[in-house]
């Protein structure tokens, strides 16, 4: 297969503007208008280059903090870059939290719809958003007419894999929401990362647990304040994290 | 979804009539269920309020031409006021959640709420005109003009709710203040009291406050039944204008800051 590039990352540098301390009610800003600035920038990451192609699965780990959540954020076109550039070939499906967009007052294929139109979809999306949820969610016709706010974790982590993988994404980005699920869906989200792997999209997949990692991805990259500190196989990968974590290391 | 995307500065995605229209909806879905009256509590409010104005303002203001009429019409602007200028400015605070986890253009939450509050607004207008009618009023021509005359208030309303809304971002005391501050406008604007019982010395603080103008024109148009004066109609999309023009300038200089601070 050939390998196109399906994401280019080139000297990316992303800028958070962060309220000042303590700047926290109204009064202080009013009282001081004008002297003082509301935000201060604090640069979340700077310098990453990376390539990533079409059917890989890349793994990224790295410490509390240290800019993977924000990077995934730019790839799903949150965030803009404040310096360089983040070119996306493809239709991203970003699963950055669990059961995001979902109205607890609305029933099961209401919040399809509406979830199909957050992620960016137009009217024939949301259709066939609805016909995957149907077809794909494991959930019965009954507990799809249900609100939502009446789910299990599981039913709702069912129902919003199946809608971010409704369109056919070509670019996966999952953070961690694998996680939460009880086993048999963390199974089944497995087994359908491999069919959507097999079938040419690529995925992002954003974690803490190396063993994770290891299981899913065929590359990885560790981030430290910031930086894309190392890119490689996810063994030396997860070395490297390891080490800078100061967890002995067993080759 | 697009093809492809180049993310560079500020190059992100831009409103969308189907996301507008679903969000829109779930509002005003979200309004009625799991209510037992539904959309009887949009007019339950004002009337209420008009039911209590009768019983103690009737005498009072007894030098108002048709006083349930005029209390009714200003009660309409008020409420569609209070209520969405409240939703419209925790419209971004509300859906945090969403704005850190999807490409969705934050603008799309205070403006579908408006629109929910401007659809409940048409919805209300055939049971307000039926309660008017039973207190006498009499529907002609001349009052198709409540339609631009409240288009021109709810932009009026969206501008104010849209500075809100990026301000409550950054100071969740906005919120409360608003809830604080919705009161002595109640009082400060002649709902309940004709304008002219203001001091005449004291009548240019009441021009002061924008929505004096805007419930001038509506009644107006309501009570009088007569054509407003242009520079009634200038004043009042001038305050519009000045209104939007200040909420998209509050709301697109704290933008850049949102992702960090919701």
């Amino acid at each position: 297969m050939d390998a196109r590039v399906m994401i280019e990352l080139r000297d990316l540098q992303v800028d958070y503007l962060v309220q000042r301390h303590g700047y926290r009610s109204i009064k202080e800003y009013l009282v001081s208008f004008g002297s003082k600035k509301l935000l201060e920038r604090k640069r979340i990451i700077e310098q990453v280059d990376l390539d990533i192609h079409t059917g890989e699965c890349f793994g990224i780990v790295g410490r509390n903090g240290s800019g993977k959540s924000t990077l995934l954020r730019v790839l799903a076109g949150i965030v803009a870059p404040s310096g360089g550039s983040a070119r996306v070939h493809g239709r991203v499906a970003p699963m950055l939290a669990l059961g995001v967009g979902l109205e607890p007052e609305l029933n099961g294929l209401e919040n399809a719809r509406l979830c199909a139109a957050l992620l960016g979809g137009d009217r024939s999306a949301i259709q066939r958003t609805l016909e995957h949820v149907r077809a794909f969610a494991g959930l019965a016709e009954d507990d799809l007419g249900m609100q939502v706010k009446r789910y299990s974790t599981g039913m709702m982590a069912r129902l919003g894999f199946a809608i971010a993988t409704a369109n056919d994404p070509e670019i996966l980005l999952i953070d961690e929401v694998l996680a939460v699920g009880d086993a048999e869906f963390q199974m089944r989200c497995y087994a359908h990362i491999d069919t959507l792997k097999s079938k040419g999209s690529t995925v992002i997949f954003v974690s803490h647990s190396l063993g994770e990692v290891q299981k899913l991805c065929d590359r990885a990259g560790c981030m430290e304040h910031g930086r894309m500190v190392m890119v490689g196989g996810t063994h030396e990968v997860g070395m490297h994290y390891h080490r800078l974590l100061g967890i002995p290391t067993n080759p | 979804m697009s093809g492809t995307a180049v993310f560079r500065q500020q190059g992100l995605r831009a409103l969308s009539w189907p996301l507008l229209f679903e969000v829109a909806w779930k509002n005003v879905r979200l309004r009625y269920k799991s209510s037992l009256l539904g959309f009887v509590w949009t007019l339950l409010n004002p009337v209420l309020y008009l039911l209590i104005f009768l019983f103690i303002f009737s005498k009072a203001f007894a030098q108002v031409e048709n006083y349930p009429v005029f209390a009714l019409s200003g009660l309409i602007l008020w409420t569609f006021f209070a209520t969405t200028s409240a939703h419209v400015q925790g419209a971004l605070v509300e859906n945090s959640g969403v704005l850190r986890s999807l490409a969705v253009p934050p603008l799309v939450f205070p403006l579908a709420q408006w629109m929910a509050g401007v659809f409940n607004l048409v919805l209300s207008l055939l049971p307000f005109a039926l309660i008017l009618a039973a207190f006498g009023w009499r529907p002609a021509p001349v009052h198709l003009l409540v339609l631009p005359a409240l288009l021109v208030f709810t932009l009026f309303v969206f501008g104010v709710g849209l500075a809100l809304s990026a301000l409550h971002v950054f100071f969740r005391d906005v919120g409360l203040l608003w809830s604080a501050l919705l009161p002595a406008f109640f009082y400060l604007t002649p709902i309940a009291y004709p304008p002219d019982l203001v001091p005449e010395d004291l009548r240019w603080v009441a021009g002061m406050n924008p929505l004096y103008w805007f419930v001038d024109l509506f009644r107006t148009v309501v009570c009088d039944s007569t054509p407003p004066a242009f520079e009634q109609w200038v004043r009042t999309i001038l305050l519009a204008v000045a209104a939007l023009a200040m909420g998209m300038l509050v709301f697109r200089s704290l933008r850049p800051g949102f992702i960090a601070n919701y």
